[in-house]
C-alpha cells in the first residue's frame, strides 16, 4: 500500500497524468470509498490522481431550465443549497443520510457515481431525475445518460482516463414532487439495504400521474428504474391502490441478493413497501404546493 | 440526601482525566512510541480446523527489512488460562478457527511485515469442523483431543466438548412442575458482540540490559498479564513489568491477554523494541466477544402468576478455547433465577468448544443473554395468564431478607422500588398509546464483584494527596470516585488528589478494572489508607499541637483540636524531615457473603457479593411494513447503594445501554461455514448516536454494608436490561417476540408475517 500522490492544476493536467500512469493509476476525489478500498486491499494502485481541488467542478448551477452539479460538490453542498427544498427535495433527503457529517463533508457526488455501488444512496435519485454525466477524456467531451454509464456493479462505461466534469438534469414541470427512502439497520453511516427515489408528475387539472420515474438501489447488481412500475402508473389516479400495485411491480422486477445486511426476500418486500411509500410522500408535497 | 453532609463525595466533580482526554494530551497506548521500534503482525488461520503439516517462513526472513518471525517452534511450549488452561500463544500442529494465530513477524514497518505475512506458506490438512455448539455436544469430532491433560481450576466440570457446566438445584422442580397451574417452556438464541471499545488492542515491548521486559498496553487486568506473560515467557512474574499509558475503553475485551505475548516474543526475538496493534478485522475475528448462546427455559406458575419452579440450560459457545466461557455460562444460572423469589429452581450452563473465534468476558457476562430469555418469558406468561407485566413482576420479586438462588440473604434491597420508578416514569399505564408504540419493562440484579485492591497514598509537602493503584482507569471515573472518597476523608479538595498511571513494578496489587469493582474496591482501600494516615497525622499533631488525639479531627485541610490546628501540609513537611513522610498502604477485600454450598456446583462464582438491583422501561414504536424499531423513551432506574459522582453513573448508564441497544437490535459477528462475513465496521453494527435516544436515569440510592459509603458496584448492570425490556416492548407493539438477537427489522418482519398468516 504505497503510491504516489498527483496534484494537477487542471482538467486537461489531470487526463495527461492519468494517460502518462494508466493503467495502475485511479482519480481520488474525496477519497472516502479509495481509500478504503485500498486499505482493504481491493485496490492498489501505484499513483492516485488528487482531482478533489480542480477548479469549476464543484459549483452548483441554475440555469432556467435546468441544474449542474458540479461533479466534486459534496453531500454537505446539496444538503444546504437551497434550491433543493421545493421539489428536487430527493437531493437533499438522498444526501443528508449519506454516512455522518464527516463523510458528507468531505465526499463527493461524482465519486458515488462512478465508484457504482449498487447501493450508492445518489444514485436513484439522479436516475429519477433522468440526470445526465459531462464527461472530459483525452479525446474530448461527451455526455451519456446517467442510465447509461451505470453497467454493474462497480462499473461503469468511463475509460480510466476519462473525468466526469459535472452531472446535469432540467427542472421538474408544476405539479411535481420527489422523495427519497433509505432503508437500513442504523439511522446513520449505514449502507443501503435498499434506497428508492421517486418522482412524480400529476396531470394538470386532475389527480392522475402524468409521469412517473421510480429509482431503485441495492435490489439489484444496478440500480435500476422499475418501468413497468413506471407504465402502469401513467394515466392513472395517484393513490394508495394504484401506488401499493406500483411497489408491488417494482418488487417483482429488482433481483435482490442475499448477503450479511438482509436476505433477498426482505429486501423484494421493502422495495414494495417503500415504492408505495416514497410515491404518497410525493403526492402530499404536491398537494402542499397546491395549498 | 447524602450530599449534603459530604463535601466532595457524591458531587458532580469533574473527572481528574477529563481535560487530557478532550484535548487529546492524554497518552493512549496505542500513542506508545519508542526509537527504533519495530512493528509486529500475526498471520492467522484461513482454515476453521485443519492439521498444520508445515510452515515455511523462508521467504518471508529474506525480505529486507523483516527482523524476526516466531512460530510455535520457537517459543516455550506453555497452556495458559482462566478456568482451563488450553490456549497455546499460537496454534501448535492444528488450527482451531478461521483467525488462530499461526505465526508473528517484527519489520521495520507495517507495510514490510504485512509483506512477510503473505510470504508464509502454510500446508493445512482439512478436519471436519464444528460450528453448531449444541452438534458439538453430540459430535464424536474432539476440538481438543487431548482435553483430558490440561490442568484446570478444580471447581470447573469438563468433559470432551464441554468445558466447564455448573448447576444450581433448589427444592424439586420436577415435583413442582407436575402439580402447576401452567407451564411454559422456551428456546432464546443471542449472538456474538463485540465489545465495541474505540482503542483496539495494543502493546509495545522492550527488554532492558537486565533481561526485565516492559509492555506498555492496554489491558484492564495489569496483574493478571503479568502473571500469563511470565508464564508464556517462563520468566519470574518480576521480571515482566506491566504498564498502562491509557486504554481507549476495554468493556471486558481487554482482561485477558491480547497482543502483549506478541509484542514481547518479538522484542525478545529481535532485541528490539516491538509494537503490535490489531486491525479491525482481527477485532472482529480474533478478539475476545460476548459469547453467543442459546438459552432453553422451563417455569411453572400458579393462577395467580406466582413462580413455582424454573428450570433451564443455558449453552454458552466458547469458540476454540475455553476463555471465561465456563465462568460466564454458571454466571447465567444466577441471572435466570433474577430477583425472584422462585419454589424451586433446577438450572444448569454448558460451556461448549467450537471452531470459533474464542470469547471474554463483555460487560456483565453473561448478564443480557440470560435476562433476555428469563425477561422475556415473564412477560409471554404474564401475557397468557392475562397479568399485567409489572404486576407479575411485582408479585414475584425479592423483599429484604429473602434468599437468594444460592441460599444468601438478599440485604439493601431496592427491586420494587426501582420497578415501581422506572414504570412510572415511562408512563407504564398506557401500554399502548397508538397502534404499532408498545412499552417493555425487565429488571434484573447484578452482583459487585470482589477481589482485592491496595493502595499506597502518600501526602505531598504542599498539602496534596498522590495516590497510587494498581487498577486502570477505563474511562468510566471509577478512579475519580475512589479519589473522591479519599479526598472527603482527608478534608482535601478532589483536585489535591493527584492519581498516577499503573505500573506492576511499583504499584500496589488490584483485582483490576473489571466486575463493577473499580470505585468499590478501590475505594474501599482509599478508606483504609486514609484511616491510617490520619492516624499518623494526629500522632504528629499531638506533638506539635500539645493536644490529645482522642479530641482531633480533620477539617478543611488542617488537624484540628479544640481552638487549635495545623495545615496537613505543615505536617507533611514536618513529617518529611523528621520521619520520611506521611504515606499509607491501604487494603480492602470485600469476603463472599455466607451461602449454602449444597445448592451450587461446579460454579466458579458459586455467590454474589453486594448485588444491585435496577429496572429498565421502553417505549418503542415498530414500522408495521418494514419491522423497523424506533425508540422513543428509555427509562433506567438503578440502584448504586450510594451515587459518589451521580455524573458518571449516568455515563455509566447511557454507555450500557447504547451497548445494550446494539446487542438488541443490531449487533452481530455473523458466521458462515467458520468465516465472519462481517469482519469490518462497516457490516458490523454497532449504534450511532443517531440511534440511540436520550436515556432518563433514575438514581436509587439503597445503602449497601460493604461498599465505601453503601456504594454499590454500577458499570456493568446498564447493559443487562436492553434486549429483555426492548424484546417486551417489540412484543407489546406488535404481539411478538423475536426470540433471537438481533432482533432486526427482519426477524420482526417475519415474526408479525408469521402472526398474520
Ligand atoms: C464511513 C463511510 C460512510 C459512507 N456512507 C455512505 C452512504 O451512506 N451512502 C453512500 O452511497 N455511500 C457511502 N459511503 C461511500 C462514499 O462516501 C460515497 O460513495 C462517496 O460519494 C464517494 O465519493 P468520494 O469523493 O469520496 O470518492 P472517491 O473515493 O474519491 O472516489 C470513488 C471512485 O470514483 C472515482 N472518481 C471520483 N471522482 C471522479 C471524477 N470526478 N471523475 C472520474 N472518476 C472519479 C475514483 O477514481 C474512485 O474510483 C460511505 C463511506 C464511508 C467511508
Amino acid at each position: 500500500m504505497s503510491f504516489d500522490l498527483h496534484r494537477p492544476a487542471t482538467v486537461t493536467e489531470a487526463v495527461d497524468l492519468a494517460q502518462r500512469f494508466a493503467p495502475t493509476a485511479r482519480y481520488v476525489a474525496g477519497g472516502t470509498d479509495t481509500v478504503i478500498q485500498i486499505n482493504r486491499k481491493k485496490i492498489d494502485p501505484a499513483h492516485l490522481i488528487d482531482v478533489a481541488c480542480l477548479p469549476g467542478m464543484s459549483e452548483i448551477t441554475e440555469t432556467a431550465d435546468a441544474f449542474a452539479l458540479g461533479a466534486l460538490t459534496k453531500y454537505r453542498s446539496i444538503e444546504t443549497h437551497p434550491a433543493f427544498r421545493g421539489n428536487l427535495r430527493v437531493l437533499l433527503e438522498a444526501a443528508s443520510v449519506v454516512g455522518g457529517h464527516q463523510v458528507r463533508n468531505i465526499a463527493t457526488i461524482g465519486g458515488n457515481i462512478v465508484n457504482a455501488s449498487p447501493a450508492a444512496d445518489f444514485v436513484p435519485p439522479l436516475l429519477a431525475l433522468d440526470a445526465s454525466l459531462d464527461i472530459t477524456g483525452p479525446k474530448g467531451r461527451r455526455s451519456v445518460a446517467l442510465r447509461d454509464f451505470i453497467v454493474g456493479p462497480g462499473r461503469t462505461n468511463l475509460s480510466p482516463v476519462e473525468i466526469v466534469t459535472s452531472i446535469r438534469f432540467t427542472k421538474l414541470p408544476a405539479r411535481s414532487a420527489t422523495a427519497f427512502l433509505k432503508e437500513g439497520r442504523r439511522r446513520a453511516m449505514e449502507i443501503s439495504v435498499v434506497c428508492v427515489a421517486a418522482c412524480l408528475t400529476l396531470e394538470a387539472s386532475t389527480s392522475r400521474c402524468a409521469c412517473v420515474r421510480l429509482a431503485i438501489g441495492a435490489a439489484s447488481p444496478k440500480a435500476f428504474r422499475p418501468e413497468q412500475a413506471e407504465g402502469y402508473l401513467i394515466g392513472k389516479p395517484a393513490g394508495n391502490e394504484s401506488f401499493a400495485e406500483a411497489g408491488r411491480l417494482a418488487a417483482e422486477a429488482s433481483s435482490p441478493i442475499s448477503d450479511v445486511r438482509a436476505s433477498a426476500g426482505y429486501r423484494r418486500g421493502l422495495v414494495a413497501v417503500m415504492v408505495e411509500r416514497a410515491l404518497t410522500t410525493c403526492l402530499q408535497r404536491i398537494r402542499e404546493q397546491n395549498q | 440526601m447524602s450530599a449534603h453532609t459530604h463535601r466532595v463525595a457524591g458531587h458532580r466533580l469533574p473527572r481528574r482525566d477529563g481535560v487530557g482526554k478532550v484535548t487529546g494530551k492524554h497518552v493512549y497506548a496505542a500513542d506508545f512510541k519508542l526509537s527504533g521500534m519495530l512493528y509486529g503482525r500475526v498471520l492467522r488461520s484461513t482454515r476453521a480446523h485443519a492439521l498444520i503439516k508445515k510452515i515455511d517462513t523462508s521467504r518471508a526472513a529474506a525480505i529486507a527489512g523483516v527482523r524476526g518471525i516466531i512460530t510455535s517452534a520457537d517459543i516455550p511450549q506453555i497452556r495458559y488460562g482462566t478456568a482451563v488452561r488450553d490456549t497455546t500463544v499460537f496454534a501448535t500442529d492444528r488450527a482451531l478457527f478461521i483467525g488462530h494465530a499461526i505465526a508473528a513477524v517484527a519489520a521495520t514497518s507495517l507495510e514490510i511485515a504485512e509483506r512477510a505475512l503473505a510470504a508464509i506458506e502454510v500446508e493445512y490438512e482439512d478436519l471436519p469442523p464444528l460450528f453448531d455448539p449444541e452438534e458439538a455436544l453430540k459430535s464424536d469430532i474432539r476440538i481438543h483431543p487431548d482435553w483430558e491433560t490440561y490442568k484446570a481450576l478444580p471447581i470447573i466440570s469438563r468433559n470432551r466438548n464441554i468445558a466447564g457446566q455448573a448447576r444450581i438445584r433448589v427444592g424439586d422442580a420436577e415435583a413442582a412442575f407436575a402439580k402447576a397451574h401452567k407451564v411454559y417452556e422456551h428456546r432464546f438464541s443471542t449472538a456474538l458482540q463485540h465489545p465495541g471499545y474505540t482503542e483496539p488492542r495494543v502493546a509495545t515491548a522492550d527488554w532492558d540490559a537486565n533481561g526485565i521486559v516492559t509492555v506498555w498496553c492496554n489491558t484492564q487486568l495489569p496483574f493478571d498479564t503479568q502473571t500469563t506473560l511470565a508464564e508464556i515467557l517462563d520468566l519470574p512474574a518480576a521480571r515482566v513489568r506491566v504498564t498502562v499509558p491509557g486504554i481507549g475503553g476495554g468493556f471486558g475485551g481487554k482482561l485477558r491477554i491480547g497482543v502483549e505475548h506478541f509484542a514481547a516474543l518479538l522484542a525478545r526475538k529481535t532485541a528490539r523494541p516491538v509494537k503490535v496493534m490489531s486491525t479491525s478485522e482481527e477485532e472482529l475475528t480474533a478478539a475476545l466477544p460476548r459469547q453467543a448462546s442459546i438459552v432453553l427455559l422451563k417455569t411453572a406458575v400458579d393462577k395467580e402468576g406466582h413462580l413455582l419452579a424454573r428450570s433451564g440450560r443455558i449453552i454458552v459457545d466458547c469458540g476454540a478455547y475455553a476463555g471465561s466461557g465456563p465462568g460466564t455460562a454458571a454466571i447465567a444460572l444466577q441471572v435466570m433465577a433474577g430477583p425472584y423469589k422462585t419454589g424451586a429452581l433446577a438450572f444448569e450452563s454448558v460451556a461448549v468448544y467450537t471452531n470459533k473465534v474464542h470469547s471474554g468476558s463483555f460487560r456483565a457476562p453473561a448478564g443480557p443473554m440470560a435476562n433476555f430469555a428469563m425477561e422475556c418469558q415473564i412477560d409471554m406468561i404474564a401475557k397468557d395468564l392475562g397479568l399485567d407485566p409489572l404486576e407479575m413482576r411485582l408479585r414475584n420479586v425479592v423483599k429484604e431478607g429473602d434468599p437468594g438462588p444460592s441460599g444468601e440473604i438478599h440485604r439493601s434491597v431496592s427491586i420494587e422500588e426501582c420497578l415501581r420508578k422506572a414504570a412510572d416514569a415511562i408512563g407504564w399505564h398506557d401500554r399502548n398509546p397508538e397502534p404499532g408504540r408498545g412499552k417493555g419493562i425487565a429488571c434484573s440484579w447484578w452482583m459487585t464483584t470482589g477481589g482485592s485492591s491496595g493502595v499506597y497514598v502518600k501526602i505531598n509537602p504542599d498539602g496534596s494527596a498522590t495516590l497510587v493503584s494498581g487498577a486502570v482507569e477505563i474511562g468510566t471515573g471509577a478512579i475519580t470516585g475512589a479519589a473522591q472518597i479519599l479526598a472527603e476523608e482527608l478534608s482535601l479538595d478532589l483536585t489535591d488528589v493527584n492519581v498516577t498511571g499503573v505500573d506492576t513494578q511499583a504499584a500496589p496489587f488490584d483485582y483490576g478494572a473489571q466486575g463493577s469493582r473499580t470505585t468499590f474496591s478501590v475505594g474501599n482501600a482509599c478508606l483504609a489508607a486514609a484511616a491510617e494516615l490520619r492516624r499518623q497525622m494526629f500522632e504528629l499533631a499531638a506533638e506539635q499541637l500539645e493536644a490529645p488525639i482522642e479530641d482531633m479531627k480533620l477539617q478543611d485541610k488542617h488537624v484540628v483540636a479544640g481552638n487549635k490546628s495545623i495545615s496537613i501540609a505543615e505536617l507533611a513537611r514536618i513529617s518529611r524531615l523528621a520521619g520520611g513522610g506521611l504515606i499509607a498502604h491501604g487494603t480492602a477485600i470485600s469476603p463472599a457473603p455466607a451461602y449454602d454450598p449444597t445448592r451450587v456446583q461446579n460454579h466458579p462464582l458459586p455467590v454474589w457479593n453486594t448485588p444491585s438491583y435496577h429496572a429498565h422501561a421502553v417505549d418503542l414504536s415498530v414500522d408495521q411494513a418494514t419491522g423497523k424499531v424506533t425508540i422513543n423513551r428509555y427509562v433506567v432506574a438503578q440502584d448504586v447503594g450510594y451515587a459518589i459522582n451521580p455524573t458518571y453513573i449516568e455515563g455509566q448508564i447511557e454507555g450500557g445501554v447504547a451497548q445494550g441497544i446494539g446487542q438488541a437490535l443490531s449487533e452481530e459477528i455473523v458466521y458462515q461455514d467458520g468465516r465472519v462475513m462481517n469482519a469490518n465496521l462497516t457490516d458490523y453494527k454497532m449504534p450511532t448516536a443517531m440511534d440511540v435516544p436520550e436515556i432518563e436515569s433514575i438514581i436509587v440510592e439503597c445503602r449497601s454494608a460493604a461498599g465505601p459509603y453503601g456504594a454499590k458496584g454500577v458499570g456493568e448492570p446498564p447493559c443487562i436490561e436492553p434486549p429483555a425490556a426492548i424484546g417486551n416492548a417489540i412484543a407489546a407493539a406488535t404481539g411478538c417476540w423475536p426470540n433471537s438477537l438481533p432482533m432486526t427489522a427482519e426477524k420482526i418482519a417475519a415474526a408479525m408475517q408469521v402472526q398474520h398468516s
